[in-house]
């Protein structure tokens, strides 16, 4: 049906819908749409209107091809519709109040510790987390707007029952604790990685010496361990959102257990603090053996009490 | 006095899901978009164009409908046709439909 004349008004109304519609339906709707649209101004012509009247009026009617592509498309008006709505808006309220202070926070650290003045890390802590927060707006919207138009593969949404009513003081603290484990997570992790290039101590080339041992950096050890890290704050949100599963369990503990056995590792192989920082520092000889052992005994301490709080809620279901 | 908007928005809710039944009713016998918007007007289910036919693409990809291509005439005219499937369905929603109706009357009082 291409004509070699300048398209008319009906041929650029029909390419404007068929640009929208995926294009193995194009052939089979134009056929179809362009029959309507001939039988309705016919319609329109025999009620004595000029054919130029008649076809203004019809492809009015039919409104914007935008929206009558959709239609054929099957594809929503919106960018989150209400089967995901509150999930949206759930998700992006935690990571807004956990994430922006936890970026900001830790940026203005690393500022305070580089020794900067105070309007540079006020500045750049706000300018930090105003950052984090468009980004955790954007790419959580992206992620939803995804998840809307991907035909779902039959996920089974979880129903909604009593047991998920918010428990008045319970579940505010533990919301008040997921948000002090992720403010605390992003400062330790940006001290450790910042801490080789912290002027605590310099060499004699006036070049900083690490605190931690070089090895872990040498090694990518250090890597795994805030890999770790990452993961277990993972859980912890996942332990606040989906309701308890043995599988949940198991991974929590897993990554516990993997924490602190690689810290003891650590300490035990004195891997920890960095030699030639203790020398500079002037510490006593034995500091490094004091800070190990103080480290093995916090981690077999956590690993009881994560053992304990395991069986506890174990028995508890 | 009810507002325009108030009223057209509520129409239009108690409305919806009307017009399928009605498409599938009248596609016991075959015909087109076009014809089917003029009789579902003249029926009583005002219906927008670019709401009926896509309307009818989905309820073919259902299989509540069929189509079959008529290059008789010179234009060339989809027809649907109310499936077996399609039949169906409007035997339960018409069935629905009475319950409610009955349903209605009793709530007003009336016999």
């Amino acid at each position: 049906m291409t004509t070699s004349t300048t398209p008319t008004l009906t041929d650029r109304y029909i390419e404007a819908t068929l640009r929208r519609v995926p294009s193995r339906q194009r052939p089979d709707i134009e056929r179809e749409l362009r029959t309507s649209i001939a039988d309705a101004v016919d319609d329109r012509l025999e009620a004595g209107v000029t054919p130029a009247e008649a076809e203004a009026a019809v492809l009015t009617d039919l409104g914007d091809p935008a929206r009558l592509a959709a239609g054929y498309a099957d594809r929503p008006l919106h960018l989150i519709g209400p089967a995901f709505y509150l999930e949206y808006t759930k998700l992006l309220r935690v990571l807004l109040v956990t994430v922006v202070p936890a970026v900001a926070a830790g940026v203005g650290l690393v500022r305070v510790l580089l020794e900067r003045d105070a309007s540079t890390v006020v500045g750049d802590a706000v300018g930090a987390g105003f950052t984090a927060a468009l980004h955790v707006v954007f790419w959580t919207t992206v992620l939803f707007a995804i998840v809307e138009r991907v035909p779902s593969p039959k996920l089974p949404t979880r129903r909604w029952t009593p047991d998920a009513l918010p428990e008045p003081v319970g579940r505010r603290t533990r919301y008040a604790e997921l948000i002090a484990e992720t403010v605390a997570m992003v400062v330790f992790t940006s001290f450790i990685l910042i801490s080789p290039v912290l002027r605590f101590q310099t060499d004699a080339d006036g070049d900083a010496i690490g605190l931690l041992d070089p090895w872990l950096w040498d090694s990518g050890l250090i890597y795994a361990f805030l890999g770790l890290l990452v993961v277990s704050l993972g859980l912890s949100f996942a332990k606040y959102y989906v309701s308890p599963s043995i599988p949940l369990a198991i991974g929590r503990a897993a990554v516990e257990l993997a924490t602190g056995l690689t810290l003891i590792w650590l300490a035990v192989n004195d891997r920890i603090l960095n030699p030639a920082f203790v020398e500079a520092a002037g510490w006593s000889a034995g500091a490094s053996r004091w800070t190990n052992g103080i480290i093995v005994v916090i981690c077999i301490g956590s690993l009881v009490s994560a053992v304990v709080n395991g069986l506890r809620d174990y028995r508890r279901r | 006095m009810l507002d325009d908007e108030l009223l057209s928005t509520h129409l239009q809710e108690l409305r919806r899901g009307t017009v399928v039944l009605a498409c599938l009713l009248i596609l016991r016998k075959p015909n087109y978009g076009y014809a089917l918007l003029d009789l579902l007007e003249r029926s009583g289910f005002a219906v927008d164009a670019n709401t009926l036919y896509p309307l009818l693409r989905r309820l073919e990809k259902q299989g509540l409908l069929t189509s079959d291509w008529n290059t008789d005439e010179s234009r060339p005219r989809k027809f649907y046709r109310t499936s077996d499937l399609g039949e169906e369905l409007a035997h339960t929603l018409s069935r629905d439909w009475d319950e409610l109706h009955a349903a209605f009357r009793t709530l007003k009082g009336e016999p």
